[in-house]
């Protein structure tokens, strides 16, 4: 089943004078539980398209629809309603709550969902013992590794039980040995789960983990399926 | 649901910079302190002077004759009341009324060797209790008997102006009801001293010698009262009031204080504004720094699918908890300043204090609790830090999701 689906999708940013044309017709569609990978050199538009699917940003032109959605023409609250819902993050820098722990930022989106506080407490619990961070889980981010806190990150962005995850270069700060621990947790977590995830990357060591590569350059996609 | 965990993230946000947060309530304590030490200040300055406006001078009602004009106080028989024995009985039987004593103003000059001083002369019965604040305040020598034919009380301001003291002999020109003076030797029996410049100047004596060398007979300028309670003063003027008569109120007399004291409000006012202003740029500043610094932070919360009101409300908050933690400070520091005020006081010297003769200046400022003016300038305080607040919250809440991750 489609998920996620991108047809004609144009998106212009304008620096100044500068007019640079990061998406340019672009047509994509993800079904559910895939394990992608999004790449292409700087400046191909990864991660723009990854914040057009993410609802972070909207589309000069074209469709895009999440979960069967229409996401082009949404309010902004009904977009964070979507983001809430549907949609998980794992950023590049490892984007944590700063004042709260390593329980309290996994807890946090299903707070924001309502989620009951049995449940809240079993989930957070569930998915910090899949990132394997039980003895931290009462840690701040400042006392955390990298690589711990990019685990903190994969938990949180699958607590709301989304239908995908988005990761704009989940390893690029972490050394070979803490990526491959994430990208191994990411994978069996997307196994286990059925999430789909989606990354942008630039390291062949995630691209080697994705059971597709979608390859973009100059805001055109190349290669929809470089693996397979 | 979420509310308390956002609750949460504001109050830890406050913690991650100590100092800043710290110095900023610290900001609206001292704000908050100043505004109700000033308005408790203002408060005692002005209640005292009106307070000692009527203990000293106005009473809360005065029984004139109808012609009598007070600001050129007439000698003349017709100027003056007649019968004031009657006149006093059925004041003293007026329910409200708790003092009444009859006066008699006239003017006059002390004679010392070289110059001529010129001084207002009240004749009094030193044994209505209306003159209780000058039997009070004697500060050498004795109070006045009834029937002392050559003694007098003076101010310490006119007794250290003339360099008298208890025993001196002054010569005294008063002006009669004829239009001629008379002059006559006295003796200073006593010298008090009330505090206020304007009253220390004068010349008290008998009512019966102040008759008898202006030569009215037994009328009096006025029959002044003074009520059990402020709010007395219309109904005992109503019960009083027949043919004749003329019957004045504390506010009447006090008119031109109270119309000052209205213009200075006005003046106080906008002080308040200012610092309340400060306080406000202060916190819209604290608050932009710190939504600056979490630009990125609160992209993360936006892309977790916290909506605008969400992060508004979270920056409210922390506005919030600052104003209230400053205030209760503030309100505190303000409290102890005020005791502090209303027992010791400001001492701000006779020359200041005469500089504005006309009003019943005091030499010493006492502050007053006042809680209606200290809960408004705290309510107003909280308000005007709150609205000062929404500009940082609003910009925190517009911040596009996709900019603020890009933030660094």
């Amino acid at each position: 089943m489609k998920i996620v689906e991108v047809k004609n999708v144009v998106k212009t940013y304008r620096i100044g004078e500068i007019e640079t044309r990061a998406l340019d017709g672009i047509d994509l569609n993800i079904d559910e539980g895939e394990f992608m990978t999004l790449v292409g050199p700087s400046g191909s538009g990864k991660t723009t398209l990854l914040q057009l699917i993410g609802c972070l940003d909207r589309p000069d032109s074209g469709v895009l629809k999440i979960g069967g959605q229409d996401v082009v023409h949404l309010k902004n609250g009904q977009r964070a309603d979507l983001r809430r819902e549907k949609i998980g993050f794992i950023f590049q820098f490892f984007a944590l709550v700063p004042v709260l722990n390593a329980y309290e930022n996994v807890e946090l989106p299903l707070l924001l969902n309502g989620v009951s506080a049995k449940e809240r407490k079993e989930r957070t619990l569930d998915l910090l013992e899949a990132v394997g961070l039980t003895h931290r889980i009462n840690h701040r981010p400042d006392q955390l590794s990298g690589g711990e806190q990019q685990r903190v990150a994969v938990a949180r962005a699958l607590a709301p039980r989304p239908l995908l995850v988005l990761a704009d270069e989940p390893t690029a700060n972490l050394d070979t040995e803490n990526g491959i621990q994430v990208m191994g947790i990411m994978q069996r977590l997307n196994q286990e789960t059925g999430t789909a995830f989606i990354f942008a990357t630039h390291d062949p060591r995630v691209v080697a983990y994705a059971d597709r590569v979608v390859k973009l350059l100059d805001g055109h996609i190349v290669d929809n399926n470089a693996k397979g | 649901m979420a509310f308390g965990k956002i609750w949460v993230i504001a109050f830890r946000d406050l913690g991650r910079n100590r100092r800043r947060s710290g110095l900023t309530m610290l900001a609206v304590a001292l704000g908050l302190a100043l505004l109700i030490l000033m308005s408790g200040l203002v408060a005692g300055i002005f209640d005292s002077i009106i307070a000692n406006s009527i203990q000293l001078n106005s009473g809360h009602v005065q029984v004139r004759a109808e012609s009598f004009v007070f600001e050129r106080p007439s000698l003349d028989w017709q100027d003056l009341l007649e019968d004031s024995d009657e006149l006093l009985q059925r004041a003293v039987n007026t329910p409200g009324v708790k003092a009444a004593a009859p006066v008699l103003w006239s003017s006059g000059f002390v004679d010392t060797s070289n110059e001529m001083f010129g001084v207002s002369v009240t004749g009094i019965d030193p044994e209505s209790s209306f003159h209780d604040p000058i039997r009070e305040n004697m500060i050498a020598g004795e109070y006045l008997s009834i029937d002392d034919r050559d003694g007098v009380l003076i101010g310490r301001k006119l007794a250290e102006e003339l360099g008298l003291g208890v025993g001196s002999k002054i010569s005294l020109l008063v002006g009669t009801s004829d239009g001629e003076t008379d002059v006559d030797i006295f003796t200073v029996r006593g010298v008090f001293s009330t505090g206020i410049v304007l009253y220390d100047r004068g010349v008290y004596m008998p009512l019966p010698k102040a008759q008898a060398i202006t030569n009215v007979g037994d009328r009096i300028s006025a029959l002044i009262l003074l009520a059990d309670d402020t709010k007395m003063a219309d109904p005992i003027a109503d019960a009083l009031r027949s043919p004749g008569l003329s019957l004045v109120t504390w506010k009447d007399m006090n008119a031109l204080i109270l119309g000052a004291m209205e213009q200075g409000m006005a003046f106080y006012y906008l002080i308040y504004a200012i610092i309340i202003l400060v306080v406000a740029v202060i916190i819209a500043n604290t608050l932009l720094m710190s939504v600056f610094e979490r630009t990125r932070e609160l992209g993360i919360l936006a892309a977790l699918g916290l909506k605008g009101h969400q992060i508004m409300g979270m920056v409210l908050l922390e506005a919030g908890t600052i104003a209230i933690l400053g205030s209760i400070g503030g309100i505190l520091l303000g409290l102890l300043a005020v005791w502090f005020l209303s027992t010791n006081g400001i001492p701000i010297g006779d020359d200041v204090a005469s500089m504005v003769e006309s009003y019943a200046y005091p030499s010493v400022f006492y502050a007053k609790f006042v809680p209606g003016v200290f809960s408004a300038v705290t309510l107003a305080m909280l308000g005007i830090v709150l609205l000062a607040a929404v500009y940082p919250a609003r910009y925190a809440a517009r911040l596009e999701p996709v900019d603020a991750l890009h933030a660094l």
